[in-house]
């Protein structure tokens, strides 16, 4: 084990400047404008769903995509502001309110409008494509994250992959309703709560490795 | 686990006067100095940097100190903190206080070091000598012959056997002085207590095979 003063003495003398960070939301602002971007092109590429001038009257839809906006946007920060060590736990709260706004309109528009899931109800087609979007929403604004939010590995790895991870779900999620005309009840659950699931479950489960897999190294040498 | 932030440790050895327990400097004294070394070091001020390092870790020991017992468990936490804040000085932000900046990640390395122990004691037991003699079955036996088995295995012998193995190996004759004693020749005392050895290994072996 090498000394302290002696480690303090090969640290200092292999120290480069850095540049500091920016601000929490405005990092948090630039990786939604990316998340804007990703959901554009994909609006470009596979066209919105051909009802969505109808369903987007319907107050609950609207409340719902609202909710999943507002969930994206405040995990989002959230995620930011958590994976700095001086700021508090308690900003994981942040997206609290627009997490039950988006469920509580999604359990409503399941319960008014029961629509019975039929065979024609989903398709193969339809779920791949589904699926498609899904991968094409959630990598690269995974990926953008992990890599914005690597210093937080030696952190609070598990807190902010959460929060990273529930953000990507609820884009995700909003991508789906706006592309997809799943209105089966089953569908909007698999869109919505699906997602969120399985992207908060994902993060839980391998966010910390994959944080200490492109954290930055504590070494001597740089 | 939740992150225990300044709660006193339940037992200290304290001395008669009652300071013996290093008393931990609050962060906010040295505040401002910090910030402002951080700031300097994090544009490449290395001397502000190699000051600010040698200034808290005196601090940071007393901070692991709450959490560890062995030294070298102390000074290897302070190490780890210090190259997580070499790692990560660039999430500093000089308009920010320190203290909670440095606080948050000695906690978070404490925290995760303690769990990392945690598993390895659950997993893992330190292999002492003891270990090594205990795995092995015949260490735990008597290694020393069992007197009357061995009596009991030459009594089956044959008597010509029995007597060579009497004379040559346990009276320890030599073969000459056998064959003065007994009458028998040399070469037959030679055959006899060569047979007597193999069967008695053959008799013995086979008992004490495990």
């Amino acid at each position: 084990m090498i000394a302290t003063p002696d480690l303090i003495e090969s640290l200092a003398a292999n120290m480069k400047p850095v540049r500091r960070l920016r601000p929490p939301v405005t990092r948090a602002a630039c990786w939604l404008l990316l998340a804007a971007l990703v959901v554009v092109l994909l609006a470009v590429s596979q066209g919105v769903r051909p009802d969505l001038a109808t369903r987007i009257h319907d107050p609950s839809f609207a409340a719902g995509m609202v909710g999943a906006i507002l969930t994206g946007v405040l995990a989002a920060v959230a995620a930011f502001l958590v994976s700095l060590p001086d700021r508090s736990r308690l900003w994981l709260l942040l997206p609290a309110p627009a997490v039950v706004l988006w469920l509580t309109y999604i359990g409503y528009q399941c319960l008014g409008d029961w629509v019975s899931f039929g065979p024609e109800g989903v398709s193969i087609g339809e779920a791949t494509r589904c699926l498609a979007t899904l991968v094409l929403t959630s990598l690269p604004l995974s990926l953008a994250m992990l890599v914005m939010l690597r210093y937080a590995a030696p952190l609070r790895p598990t807190a902010v992959t959460c929060m990273g991870s529930l953000s990507v779900a609820a884009i995700t999620a909003t991508a789906l309703s706006l592309f997809h005309s799943g209105d089966a009840t089953l569908m909007i659950i698999m869109f919505n709560i699906g997602t969120a699931m399985m992207f908060v479950g994902l993060g839980g489960l391998f966010g910390r490795r994959m944080m200490q897999w492109i954290a930055p190294r504590p070494s001597i040498r740089e | 686990m939740t992150e225990r932030n300044g709660r006193p440790p339940q037992l200290r050895l304290v001395g008669s006067e009652g300071d013996a327990a290093p008393a931990v400097p609050g962060p906010t004294i040295r505040d401002t100095d910090w910030a402002i070394l951080m700031a300097h070091a994090q544009d490449g001020d290395r001397s502000a940097y190699q000051r600010l390092l040698r200034e808290i870790t005196p601090y940071l020991r007393s901070l692991a100190a709450r959490r560890h017992r062995d030294p070298s468990d102390v000074e290897d936490a302070v190490q780890d903190i210090l190259l997580t804040v070499h790692a990560i000085r660039h999430t500093f932000d000089p308009t920010r206080p320190f203290g909670p900046w440095l606080v948050t990640i000695a906690n978070r390395r404490f925290i995760d070091r303690l769990r990392q122990q945690g598993r390895r004691r659950d997993r893992e037991t330190p292999l002492m000598p003891e270990h090594e003699t205990f795995s092995e079955p015949q260490a735990n036996l008597e290694e020393r012959p069992d007197r009357h088995e061995l009596e009991k295995a030459i009594d089956e012998l044959p008597p010509m056997q029995r007597k060579a193995v009497h004379l040559l190996k346990l009276n320890e004759m030599s073969l000459k002085e056998a064959s003065t004693a007994s009458g028998m020749s040399i070469a037959s005392l030679k055959v006899n207590v060569h047979r007597a050895v193999k069967s008695l290994r053959k008799i013995l072996g086979d008992r004490s095979e495990p």
